[in-house]
């Protein structure tokens, strides 16, 4: 997972993380929290990364002549604990590619990384091992990107938040 | 060897002309080959000499110097360069250069024990990979790839085809 800022919990096994203009990160993330929050009071269950990803969706498009700034990334295990990664532009077009997503500044420079460190069935020690060297690689080569990562790994008893130091500049 | 990325017409304007001046060379020194330093500071001179009408080409000279060491240099479009350990350009640099930057400094791997030292089979491993990643999601990378594997006993050619589209 990449984000400008922090990753935003929105349950247990839904992360969203929210890159592009910091005001319209915090707004849509205030309305997200939103919406979730009385979908879980009206459905008694928490949300599915896939219909997060829709709301959102929806959310963005809604604004398809003056849009939100924000390019999300919605990551989480569905409710068969299969992983989930879906990211949008800021229109709401949403690709789900299976593997990973990126998103941010230094998109490009992780892409790069992701598919060359990336293969499928990491236990999550080697998957944090992974996407801490991919991101790492990658923020040092983009001027904007930097002051340490926060990197999440979510699996069905536990979600695990570690914070990663690396060059301050 | 030198490979530029970028505008074909100047790509190839360029290297016959680094090809004439290394023939002068060899003419006005009695056959002596210049060595990778020489070739870089030449080449440097010839790209800032159009410094206000550049060719509009980023490139990567690679070679083994005096010392047996193997040294490559980046150029930016008017001649800015500096001896490194590896470098790219191209529309798949921004993909590229983090893999190299992890795989070799290893900045970032602290069991690894410092920089890295590849054989060859494994430095043409690594990059076989790195081009079969940036192939995968750069749209202009992909169909083959060349790679020259220069030693002193001299350059060899190898085609490595990757994804065709």
């Amino acid at each position: 997972i990449n984000a400008e800022y922090m990753g935003h919990k929105i349950s247990d096994k839904v992360y969203v993380g929210l890159a592009g203009l910091a005001t319209d990160n915090q707004t849509v993330y205030e309305r997200i929290k939103f919406r979730s929050s009385l979908y879980k009071l009206r459905e008694e269950r928490d949300l599915s990364p896939k219909a997060l990803a829709s709301m959102i969706s929806h959310m963005l498009y809604e604004r398809r002549f003056g849009p939100w700034f924000t390019e999300p990334i919605i990551a989480g295990l569905d409710e068969s604990n299969n992983p989930y990664v879906c990211a949008m532009d800021l229109l709401g077009a949403d690709c789900i590619p299976g593997n990973f997503v990126v998103t941010g500044t230094c998109s490009e420079s992780l892409y790069g990384c992701c598919e060359s460190f990336w293969r499928p069935d990491l236990e999550p020690d080697e998957l944090f091992e992974t996407i801490s060297q991919a991101l790492l690689s990658a923020l040092d080569r983009d001027c904007l990107a930097g002051w340490g990562a926060t990197v999440v790994i979510i699996t069905k008893d536990k979600s695990v938040t570690r914070e990663i130091k690396c060059r301050q500049d | 060897v030198s490979t530029q990325s970028t505008w074909k017409s100047d790509r190839v304007a360029l290297h016959k002309n680094i090809g004439l001046r290394v023939q002068w060379y060899e003419y006005q020194n009695n056959g002596a080959i210049p060595g990778v330093r020489s070739v870089s500071q030449m080449l440097s001179n010839m790209l800032y000499y159009r410094r206000f009408f550049p060719y509009y080409t980023f490139n990567l000279l690679a070679g083994v110097d005096e010392n047996g060491e193997g040294v490559v240099f980046g150029y930016d479009a008017v001649g800015c360069t500096e001896p490194q350990k590896y470098g790219c350009s191209g529309s798949g640099n921004a993909l590229i250069e983090p893999i190299l930057d992890n795989q070799v400094l290893r900045q970032h791997q602290t069991k690894a024990g410092g920089e890295a030292d590849f054989t060859m089979q494994e430095a043409v491993d690594l990059i076989k990979d790195a081009f079969t990643s940036a192939g995968e999601r750069d749209i202009y990378t992909g169909d083959s790839v060349e790679i020259f594997v220069i030693s002193k006993d001299g350059v060899k050619q190898e085609n490595f085809p990757l994804k065709r589209d």
